[in-house]
């Protein structure tokens, strides 16, 4: 049996190469979140407009990005993309690696997020109603939390993000008894991370709703 | 969260989408295999020989690399140094052939299970991990002529076990990594109930807890294990099944090309040099009987003093020194054969429907996901329940914990949360009680929790605004008998949750459970049939999802329509 100080040895020696991983994580998340929200951004646009077909296009797809399972489309994407393309006259080579295939199926859950959202922010701003819109910030903060959580499947198509790291740390080490000690760690980087936020977040979002009023 | 309502109009319209972007997706692969047709065709009119231009050579030579997929968890073949670097017998191949291109290599580790995806992806250019060369395969990709290697097949046990013959191995649960040819086979022969690992380690970490017999594995890689001090007393007593030559593999536009012809003179060359033996010898592996009959087959000279083993005029080898033993392929009839003519004809593999076995697969598969998706689902609600009712509890010492597991649950990977109960304390309770954990049950409670705390946030958030609602209510706490009182507030957000935690359970193919999507990758890895497979699990998926959202959707009314 390995003793605890040789344990901690072990993590602290592998915590710069663990941290990148979970660099990796937030920057998956970013890419999904920006995506995602761009795009749902102009759904949501759609769904306020005055021409039924355009809403009802809308709809249809907001629902469809809703009903996809994030981790059957980060596979679909992985088997049908190619992962790098030679153009033909530049003679150059585009690289499209993994991590932007998982980035964009995370960003599929976050159109729909963001579609529907956003269409209450911005019928309540057009409403007048500045202040219920605000609302929609610290939700889709928390929507982000959810995506960093999500960004862990990725290991399962070859991203190198915090947990294919860890299963890499004990296949190098051999040293099957580090496992729980290093599964625990990963544990606690997504924890340190997400629960300041959605602390704040909760916070932000109560005070939005007792000072303008709003308990609906 | 707003909840609108849609009308079944939309999911129609929806799927109608879907099922265009099916129908796109065919003419494109008809396409490319007309071309391809008509390329041979031009090709053996006029210049029989000669290789033809190779992409993959071009992009190669143009990056100034090659990517090459190579095993680390396959030791001596490929592993990791203590230092966390590659090696291995096939990297020292793999550095030979880019020193002979000139060059540099990069590496890319692969698994059983993902290497000819990866090759079929383009993430890699060629793949030297361990690969058998069986005409299943070669429906997939271009094998390398002639194979380095040879391996068979083999049982690797825990020191207890008292399996004396292949024939035992009957009805057990047996541990096997996604991707080996031999699965299928052995499935069928021996009528074994194999659970799929997606690599070598866990599948060995899995017989170590008990949670299957043995795992079946090449023997090259077994004796190595055994030698290993942390298999001390394991054992592999079967005779080796099911002998097969290894091959490097390349995608399969590239047969016929001048990449390949490279790659197969390299090969020859290291057969004749003897350089595979040296390497062999190199990395402690015992020396293998193949390499020492093929070294003397290639050495040999004809009466005219050339090569004995030399090109035909048609790029192959000579057939004495090609690859015989090839895999029976599966017998051929009624269903099947109206299968492999729309196969040949369109380029569709519909292996889902003719196939009985890759159809039971699916079948299983899809039952695995919906029984898991009721179970997960039921316990989720459970679960954030009561957790929502203890939180809210007067006594600090039930409503403390309670919030402390929920923020906790809430804030794990559910994919993490299954490797840490899994490996983590699987690992500690087999050692110490031998118990071992079931990967399915683990799946559950992991996805429950995480999904669980999502229910039981949406209840207290909606107490909280019942109570900021109603003045009067300031004192209001959360019980489960007066739940309906906030049954509308919080109905919306916790239906969400319920149905986000069917689209989960796809993880559970992460650890071996063998759900829709881990029976999908199987049928991928023997048939390569991407596309059909992909766009089939995509579609399955969507009706699930529809099913799924519209019994919560019924439910939540209900249930709503009782409160009021």
């Amino acid at each position: 049996m390995m003793d605890t100080s040789e344990i901690f040895q072990h993590l602290l020696t592998w915590t710069p190469y663990l941290l990148g991983g979970f660099a990796m994580n937030i920057w998956i998340s970013i890419v999904a979140m920006v995506i995602g929200t761009g795009i749902g951004w102009i759904l949501a646009t759609l769904r306020l407009s005055s021409h039924p077909r355009r809403v009802r296009a809308s709809l249809v797809a907001t629902e469809f990005s809703r009903s996809i399972p994030t981790i059957v489309f980060q596979f679909y994407l992985a088997f049908m993309l190619p992962s790098e393309i030679l153009l033909p006259y530049f003679k150059h080579i585009i690289a499209f690696p993994v991590w932007i295939k998982a980035a964009l199926a995370l960003a599929i859950a976050v159109i729909g997020f963001t579609s529907d959202n956003l269409t209450i922010a911005m019928a309540d701003w057009k409403k007048g109603d500045h202040h219920a819109a605000f609302l929609f910030i610290p939700s889709w903060t928390s929507y982000a939390l959810i995506i960093v959580m999500a960004s862990s499947t990725a290991s399962i198509i070859g991203v190198s993000e915090l947990l294919s790291r860890c299963n890499t740390v004990i296949n190098a080490t051999g040293n099957t008894q580090l496992m729980l000690p290093i599964y625990l760690y990963a544990c606690l980087f997504f924890f340190c991370f997400c629960y300041p936020l959605t602390l704040l977040m909760k916070r932000i979002s109560l005070k939005l709703r007792i000072r303008y009023g709003m308990t609906g | 969260m707003m909840m609108t309502k849609f009308r079944p109009t939309y999911y129609l319209l929806s799927y109608l989408l879907l099922c265009m972007l099916i129908c796109l997706h065919f003419p494109v692969a008809r396409a490319a295999n007309t071309t391809e047709a008509s390329a041979a065709s031009t090709k053996t009119a006029t210049a029989p020989s000669s290789p033809g231009h190779s992409e993959r050579l071009a992009l190669i030579r143009e990056r100034g690399a090659i990517i090459v997929g190579v095993k680390t968890d396959y030791a001596p073949f490929g592993m990791l140094d203590t230092n966390g670097n590659p090696e291995g017998f096939e990297h020292d191949l793999a550095a030979d052939i880019a020193r002979r291109l000139g060059v540099s290599l990069r590496k890319q580790s692969v698994t059983g299970s993902n290497r000819l995806q990866k090759l079929q992806e383009g993430v890699i250019d060629l793949v030297i991990a361990t690969t058998g060369d069986t005409s299943e395969r070669r429906q997939i990709v271009t094998m390398i002529e002639p194979n380095y290697y040879a391996s068979g097949v083999t049982l690797f046990m825990p020191p207890a076990a008292s399996i004396k013959d292949w024939a035992d191995t009957r009805g057990h649960l047996v541990c096997a990594t996604q991707g080996s040819y031999y699965n299928r086979i052995m499935q069928q022969r021996y009528l074994m109930d194999l659970q799929m690992y997606n690599n070598a380690r866990d599948a060995k970490l899995a017989v170590k807890d008990g949670r299957c017999i043995g795992y079946l594995f090449d023997n090259t890689a077994v004796i190595n294990d055994l030698a290993n001090p942390e298999w001390k007393g394991y054992k592999a007593p079967l005779p080796p099944t099911l002998n097969t030559p290894w091959a490097m593999a390349i995608s399969k536009d590239e047969k016929g090309s001048e990449f390949e012809r490279l790659l197969g003179d390299i090969v020859a060359d290291w057969h004749r040099s003897g350089f595979l033996q040296e390497r062999e010898k190199a990395w402690g592996i015992a020396p293998s009987k193949f390499l020492a009959d093929t070294h003397a087959l290639w050495l040999q000279k004809d009466s005219d003093g050339s090569d004995y083993c030399r090109r035909n005029t048609d790029g192959n080898w000579r057939a004495e020194c090609r690859n015989q033993v090839f895999l029976t392929s599966t017998d051929v009839g009624g269903l099947a054969q109206l299968g492999l003519w729309l196969n040949e004809t369109t380029g569709i593999n519909l292996t889902l429907i003719y196939d009985s076995f890759d159809r039971m697969q699916f079948v299983k598969g899809l039952l695995t996901t919906l029984l898991l998706t009721v179970l997960c689902i039921t316990c989720s609600l459970l679960l954030g329940w009561t957790g929502a009712v203890l939180a809210e509890s007067p006594l600090p010492l039930l409503s403390a914990p309670a919030l402390l597991l929920g923020t906790i649950g809430r804030m794990t990977p559910p994919l993490l949360c299954m490797y840490l109960i899994l490996f983590g304390f699987g690992a500690v309770l087999g050692e110490s009680f031998g118990i071992a954990l079931p990967a399915f049950g683990v799946v559950v409670v992991c996805l429950s929790v995480y999904t669980g705390a999502g229910v039981m946030t949406a209840l207290l958030d909606a107490a909280t605004t019942y109570r900021l609602k109603h003045a009067g209510h300031g004192d209001f706490r959360l019980r489960f008998s007066n739940t309906s009182d906030i049954a509308r507030l919080a109905s919306g957000s916790v239906t969400a949750s319920l149905i986000n935690v069917s689209k989960a359970t796809m993880m559970a193919s992460a650890v071996a459970v063998p759900e829709l999507l881990s029976a999908t990758t199987s049928i991928i890895n023997e048939r390569g049939n991407v596309g059909v497979m992909m766009n089939a699990l995509l579609l399955t998926f969507l009706l699930i999802i529809f099913a799924v959202v519209r019994i919560m959707r019924r439910l939540e009314q209900k249930i709503l329509a009782r409160v009021a």
